[in-house]
């Protein structure tokens, strides 16, 4: 333990004043006899500058002086880098301290971080950050992060959308603990099925993901890591409450049983009873709606072995729709109803074993079952859903010769049934895709990372899959990293589920032609630039991303009477472009601006079957964020503020047409810009925190969500073109209460 | 809407405020604190109760430094803090039943590591 404070840095100062190079050993301290140990291959360069060099055999390096920079940085994988301030020195001792335990420690309790060694640009939105806004579940995880942005999915049930890179959520392979949980009939809700205090941290991935998790990857992946059952707090409770009546608690619980064996209870119940409709359109602003969700799990670690099992429940009921609409009025005119119940279970199990002789050997095993069952209905309208799937995931992780050469390859297989019934469209297929993978990665002194992929899936339906992904990342010095990305994705889509919001509406559903799988490319590149200007210290970020699609599922909502499903017959593209500074003016003090610019179009057919490019709707081109927080030490107070303004976004036409002349084109509206404006402050104290905080604060909501709102049994009406909050000013208070091992 | 994010910077800037003020004590406690978790936990408890600013906890000599606000807090405050997370302070023994509850690894009866 004592480790950190012993090693540090020692300073030999030699009489030689001008020599013209700085010479000198870097060493770790072994930890039990504190004898000094040569490290070969540590990085050593001037601060700022591209003059660097590496240690030799015995731990040695010589670099010129540079007139650039006094600062030295050494560094080396696995250690912590030291800066050095060179006077007149010439000769220097430096020892390097591990930072093993430290990694874990600091960087999964500080705020978002970057992810400097990771060849993917990730950002790692820590427990700490999640704080940030008390809210709720994996929805509103996102809330500080200017990469995922929140999309309003329509005005009655209550379903939120995440976008990232100009595209819908449903392109982004969402994981729970490396298992594809979100996707299929679970992308309606599933961000909602997540609470936030079971996340630990979420890891988001831009651009192609890597090939390990599957072919479902296209624009990026988030991996939700949750509580786990050896974790330092061994209880856990939190209660909300908001000002519109939402209630919720969590109950964490954590119990060691033995030296390796584990376990642990995370639960989860929130309800709204409250019946509100403060824009007085006659809809409910918010369903109403009852959540019951756990998980248990099991853990064994040993030396060689370690193992996880457990077991996950979910229900969830819905009630929206017009304000004194009630569950028996279902199915007739009396009042606009919507409804939604969902079960899911899961069982989920995952066995790695490990080689403590050599560590970067490994193999695991991941098994995954789910059940997920949704009844739905939209006034007159019914839609039920079930999906089961099976998934297994076999990978082994070993080096080619040395550390500098790994590779991970495995099988996977994935069967996934699915059977839905929308009025009278019956969507009904069997998905059994086996897989395998292979990525090799290739790691110069951390400075220049390559991970090639490929896997191949032979789909049952869509014939064999190649899935090629590359990623680079070079280390100009210490401070800048580029990165480099391209890849294929590929996925089935289930058009129901992903435009669920829409089937609040009279549109009616049209196929076109039976769907093909969505196939796109990604590609993309990224400039971090670290920067530290006496206390000040801080990133700057630029990253440019383009997904072009080969094929894609239309959503054609261009003519208010129809939603129509067909294959893209054009092009199709989405171009992301963002800056992002984070800065740390003083201690505990952290800012964060960013910018985004998306340009995405997609070809829709017209009336004459022509494809137009046009820009996809509900997306909008700029986006800004801003969040500043200030925490006291020991985060005895904690202050913290987020203004997104979110820039217009385009609407298809949502007037009248007449049925015998339907015009050549029929045009669109943009929806203003708007901004959004929420705030939080906590106090610890030691066992427990209180919070309070607003979301919405600027109380700004969109004029008339719903369309035809008087007459929803009309063919005017459409719920599905919520554009903005409809809900105003939401001020929530809550407390969470922990006792620590 | 302008009120209330008035009223928000205001608490912001009230907080900042509190941070900043100084007129501050600084009082030298030794304890009984063996690892980097006691460390923490002594630093964390400290931080957290009334009137104290800062608390740093040297392992070398065991010595905590606790910089307090002299009209919020006094020394034998932060003793009593001290011995109830489990530790001795100075001349007063941990109370018995917190140091009871303390990780093996960080009892008096733990061997130094």
């Amino acid at each position: 333990m004592n480790k950190y404070l012993l090693g540090g840095l020692f300073l030999l100062i030699s009489s030689c004043i001008y020599a013209q190079r700085i010479t000198g050993s870097v060493n770790e301290q072994e930890p039990q006899t504190k004898s000094l140990k040569p490290i070969t291959g540590a990085n050593v360069y001037w601060a700022g500058t591209a003059n660097a060099t590496a240690t030799d055999g015995n731990g040695r390096f010589s670099i010129p002086r540079s007139a650039q920079s006094a600062l030295l940085v050494v560094s080396f994988v696995g250690f912590q880098n030291d800066t050095i301030k060179i006077g007149q020195e010439s000769e220097l001792q430096v020892v390097l301290q591990s930072d093993q335990t430290l990694e874990e420690v600091t960087v999964r309790a500080g705020n978002t971080s970057i992810d400097r060694l990771s060849p993917h640009q990730t950002e790692i939105i820590t427990t700490r950050a999640l704080a940030k806004a008390a809210c709720c579940n994996l929805s509103e995880s996102f809330e500080t992060n200017a990469s995922v942005s929140v999309s309003y999915s329509d005005a009655v049930t209550g379903s939120k959308q995440i976008q990232m890179l100009g595209l819908n959520g449903t392109y982004i392979q969402t994981n729970v603990e490396n298992i594809p949980s979100i996707r299929g009939l679970a992308s309606t809700f599933g961000l909602n099925f997540v609470p936030g205090t079971w996340i630990q941290s979420i890891d988001v991935g831009k651009g192609a993901g890597s090939v390990v998790n599957g072919y479902e990857s296209m624009t990026g992946q988030i991996n939700v890591e949750l509580q786990k059952p050896d974790t330092q707090e061994k209880l856990y409770l939190n209660t909300y409450v908001n000002n519109f009546g939402r209630g919720e608690v969590n109950l964490n619980l954590a119990h060691k049983l033995s030296d390796k064996w584990s376990t642990g209870l995370l639960t989860h119940g929130s309800t709204l009873r409250n019946r509100i409709d403060k824009n007085g359109d006659g809809f409910l602003d918010l369903p109403l709606y009852t959540q019951y969700n756990a998980i248990n799990r099991w853990k064994y670690q040993g030396d060689k072995l370690m193992a996880q099992f457990g077991i996950k429940a979910l229900y969830e009921d819905r009630l929206g729709g017009q304000k004194d609409f009630e569950r028996e009025m279902k199915g007739t005119t009396q009042a606009y109803g919507f409804g939604a119940r969902v079960n899911r279970y899961e069982f989920f199990s995952k066995i790695a074993r490990l080689f403590p002789d050599q560590p970067y050997k490994g193999l695991g095993l991941i098994l995954n079952a789910s059940l997920h069952d949704s009844k739905s209905y939209f006034g007159l309208n019914n839609y039920d859903g079930t999906q089961k799937t099976l998934y297994g995931n076999l990978i082994y992780q070993s080096i080619i010769g040395n550390t500098n050469h790994n590779y991970k390859a495995g099988v996977s297989y994935i069967l996934d049934h699915y059977d839905e019934l929308y009025k009278d469209i019956r969507l009904k297929r069997n998905e059994s895709v086996p897989g395998a993978f292979f990525e090799y990665t290739y790691n110069h002194l951390d400075k220049f990372v390559m991970v090639a992929g490929g896997r191949v899936d032979f789909h049952n339906l869509y014939g064999t899959q190649w899935t090629p992904r590359l990623h680079l990342k070079y280390s100009l010095t210490g401070q800048t990293t580029l990165r480099a990305s391209a890849g294929r994705g590929f996925r089935v889509a289930n058009p129901l589920a992903e435009y669920y919001g829409n089937l609040v509406s009279s549109r009616s559903v049209m196929f076109r032609e039976a769907i093909r799988p969505e196939v796109s490319w990604n590609y993309g590149a990224s400039v971090t630039q670290e920067f530290k200007i006496g206390e000040m210290s801080g990133n700057f970020i630029l990253d440019f991303y383009r997904t072009d699609s080969e094929n894609q599922l239309v959503a054609d909502m261009e003519d208010p009477r129809y939603i129509r499903f067909y294959n893209l017959e054009g092009t199709a593209y989405a171009n992301s472009f963002q800056a992002e500074a984070n800065l740390t003016p003083i201690k505990r003090f952290d800012l964060k601006l960013a910018y985004r610019l998306f340009d995405v179009k997609q070809s829709i057919r017209n009336v004459y079957d022509d494809n137009v490019l046009l820009p996809r709707m509900m997306v909008s081109r700029d986006r800004v964020l801003f969040n500043a927080g200030y925490a006291l030490p020991y985060d005895k107070w904690k202050f913290d503020a987020t203004v997104q303004w979110n820039g217009k976004k385009r609407l298809p036409y949502m007037g009248h047409v007449p049925d015998h002349h339907v015009p050549d084109n029929l045009g669109s509206t943009m929806a203003p810009s708007f901004y959004n404006f929420n705030a939080q402050i906590t106090r610890t104290f030691p066992k427990w925190d209180i919070y309070l905080g607003g979301e919405n604060l600027a109380n700004f909501r969109q004029k008339d969500p719903i369309m035809g709102a008087s007459e929803p049994f009309g063919q005017h009406f459409d719920a599905g073109m919520a554009w903005g909050p409809v809900v105003g000013r939401m001020i929530y208070a809550g407390m969470r209460y922990k006792i620590i091992r | 809407m302008k009120t209330t994010i008035l009223s928000f910077v205001t608490v912001l800037l009230l907080g900042l405020n509190i941070a900043l003020a100084d007129g501050s004590k600084e009082v030298k406690i030794k304890t009984s604190a063996i690892c980097e978790m006691c460390k923490a936990r002594i630093e964390r408890n400290l931080g957290l109760s009334k009137g104290v600013k800062e608390s740093n906890l040297d392992l070398s000599n065991k010595v905590v430094t606790v910089k307090y606000n002299p009209e919020k807090t006094t020394p034998e405050a932060i003793k009593a803090t001290i011995i109830n997370i489990g530790y001795d302070a100075d001349e007063l023994p941990a109370s018995q039943k917190a140091h009871d509850k303390l990780p093996s690894c960080c009892r008096k009866t733990a061997a130094a590591h």
